[in-house]
């Protein structure tokens, strides 16, 4: 499968969600497949807090894509028929502009002084990607957790702009449980000695040890308990492939790398900027989610993981009594989901049967 | 089965309402009613294969154990809701119809008859009936509240449930005057309108 990736620019800005003002700005995406003759086969794909662009296949990195499970030629989400587009979200750090971008007014990196996004921010710069790159509409718009809130979004927003939308181990806002769990996470980047108060940059320093605490502890509620169990037990760590001499149980050694490698490669400015958004959005703010979903034209699938307790599956059925009300043509799965809130990450045959047969009918 | 079953349903179902199918498997009876009488319909089922079925049609589904819930769905204003050879099956017959007719004026339920002469003639030889409609030995079967149609229908009359309407099936699975002479010792099926 071709990997194309490209930068879009947009010289003539976007006004956020705020009221703030981004002069011009650059979205990094990646594309998958060729768009046919009347464009009718174009699928938007939106990633969870810290994914970016790439979606499927091996980058020139020879990374894996996060969604590559799903994504690909002969996959639920089918490259051989269908035009796939992710693109980094804006105030990410993956391509896109974020917080290491430089701000043209002070020709530094704006770091903390990146204007906070929202949901709705991310959605309306994906419409402007989609005329920008000559979509006519989406097939489908689908992601998981934070890219499921995305995919409800747009049904919300642009009702004449997609057919269906795909929401996965997803809700329509952010639980208290969510939130509180981010605080925790933010608090240990903020008072890394590193931090400077979000001007890490400036002193040629990166907060690494809260960014890892904060990556350790999201882990930890992407997984299940069961998963856990089975797959680290109570098990010690060989001696030999120790990432640090403290650590005695595989599941401290699996945590520590994890977090290791995440603290080297994400910004803790956009970890910021990305759960606030997360913790911030509620689908139909002033009015109620019944209300906002009033306008709703697309498909819906909404699907949920017994095994997720960050998001679970009672987070989307709020969606989909939602839906019913407005009589939306909607559905409600839940699945096994061996994987906790990550199982939207990851094919079963449920799953990937369930998308596939979503997307064709 | 379900093709002949929405015959039944369609003239109780006005164009463009919008119905619950309480076991709706493979999502047939519902495709049939979208496609006839233009009606929204949600179907309501637990299994995987099946729920895959009913998304391959376009057949909007969710995922439920019937027996934990039918309350939750009050808010939707169903015009009717359906349940085809599923009350036998819950913990909790009464209680889903009560349900049913809270969500929705009206609902249509169509059930296996005990009291068919075959079966009748089963358990006279003392034995647990076997037969084409309820094909399961005793101790595989889901049908754990078997009932007959006469059974069914004092059922109604105690819990103030208007039958609006019947029908009665022979074995083939056909509307039949013959069976409706006798219908709890010659009917295979009996299919019902409701009303609270």
């Amino acid at each position: 499968m071709k990997v194309r990736t490209e930068l879009i620019n947009f010289a003539d800005g976007i006004t956020l969600d705020s009221g703030d003002r981004l002069e011009k700005f650059e979205l990094m995406i990646e594309t998958y497949g060729e768009l046919n003759e009347s464009g009718s086969n174009a699928i938007l794909l939106c990633h969870a807090f810290s994914g970016n662009h790439h979606a499927a296949g091996k980058n020139k990195e020879s990374e894996i894509g996060w969604w590559d499970e799903i994504v690909g030629p002969n996959k639920a989400i089918d490259t051989d028929k269908y035009y796939v587009v992710c693109c980094n979200n804006l105030g990410g750090c993956g391509g896109s502009s974020g917080p290491t971008t430089i701000n043209p007014s002070s020709e530094k990196p704006y770091g903390k002084n990146f204007p906070q996004i929202s949901v709705k921010d991310w959605v309306n710069s994906q419409k402007m990607l989609m005329d920008k790159i000559g979509v006519p509409y989406w097939h489908l718009v689908a992601g998981g957790s934070l890219g499921g809130m995305q995919a409800l979004e747009w049904a919300i927003s642009y009702p004449n702009d997609i057919k269906k939308a795909g929401i996965f181990a997803a809700a329509s806002n952010s639980s208290t449980q969510n939130i509180a769990l981010n605080e925790v996470a933010r608090e240990s980047i903020r008072k890394d000695q590193n931090f400077h108060d979000g001007d890490y940059l400036e002193h040629n320093v990166i907060p690494k040890s809260g960014l890892k605490t904060a990556r350790m502890l999201g882990h930890i509620t992407y997984l299940s308990e069961e998963l856990m169990d089975s797959r680290f037990g109570r098990r010690f760590q060989d001696e030999d492939s120790k990432v640090d001499q403290e650590v005695d149980f595989e599941v401290e050694n699996y945590l520590q790398y994890k977090g290791e490698k995440f603290s080297e490669s994400f910004d803790a400015n956009s970890y910021i900027l990305m759960t606030k958004a997360m913790d911030g959005y509620v689908a139909g703010q002033d009015i109620g989610l019944r209300d906002a979903m009033k306008n709703v034209k697309s498909q819906l699938l909404i699907v949920g993981f017994y095994s997720d307790w960050l998001y679970p599956p009672e987070r989307g059925k709020e969606i989909q009594m939602a839906a019913m009300d407005n009589n939306i043509n909607s559905s409600y799965i839940v699945l096994e989901g061996a994987h906790g809130h990550d199982s939207f990450l990851f094919s079963s045959e449920e799953y990937s049967k369930v998308i596939s047969k979503f997307i064709e009918s | 089965m379900a093709i002949k079953l929405s015959k039944i349903i369609n003239n109780w179902v006005p164009d463009d309402s919008k119905v619950i199918d309480f076991g709706c498997g493979d999502g047939s009876l519902l495709k049939e009613l979208m496609d006839t009488k233009k009606v929204l319909g949600y179907g309501v089922e637990i299994n995987d294969t099946k729920i895959q079925k009913c998304i391959a049609k376009g057949v909007p589904v969710i995922k439920q154990d019937i027996d934990l819930g039918i309350n939750e769905f009050e808010s939707s204003n169903f015009d009717l809701s359906i349940m085809a050879r599923s009350i036998q099956c819950l913990k909790n017959p009464a209680n889903a119809l009560k349900g049913m007719l809270k969500l929705s004026k009206r609902c249509v339920v169509t059930l296996p008859n005990l009291g068919y002469w075959r079966c009748r003639l089963n358990i006279l030889s003392g034995e647990m009936p076997v037969t084409p409609e309820l094909p399961s030995s005793w101790y595989e079967t889901e049908n754990i509240h078997l009932c007959t149609i006469k059974d069914f229908e004092k059922l109604c009359v105690d819990e103030n449930i208007k039958i609006k309407d019947k029908v009665f099936l022979n074995k083939k699975g056909d509307q039949s005057t013959f069976v409706s002479i006798k219908p709890n010792l010659l009917a295979v099926e009996g299919v019902y309108l409701l009303e609270k």
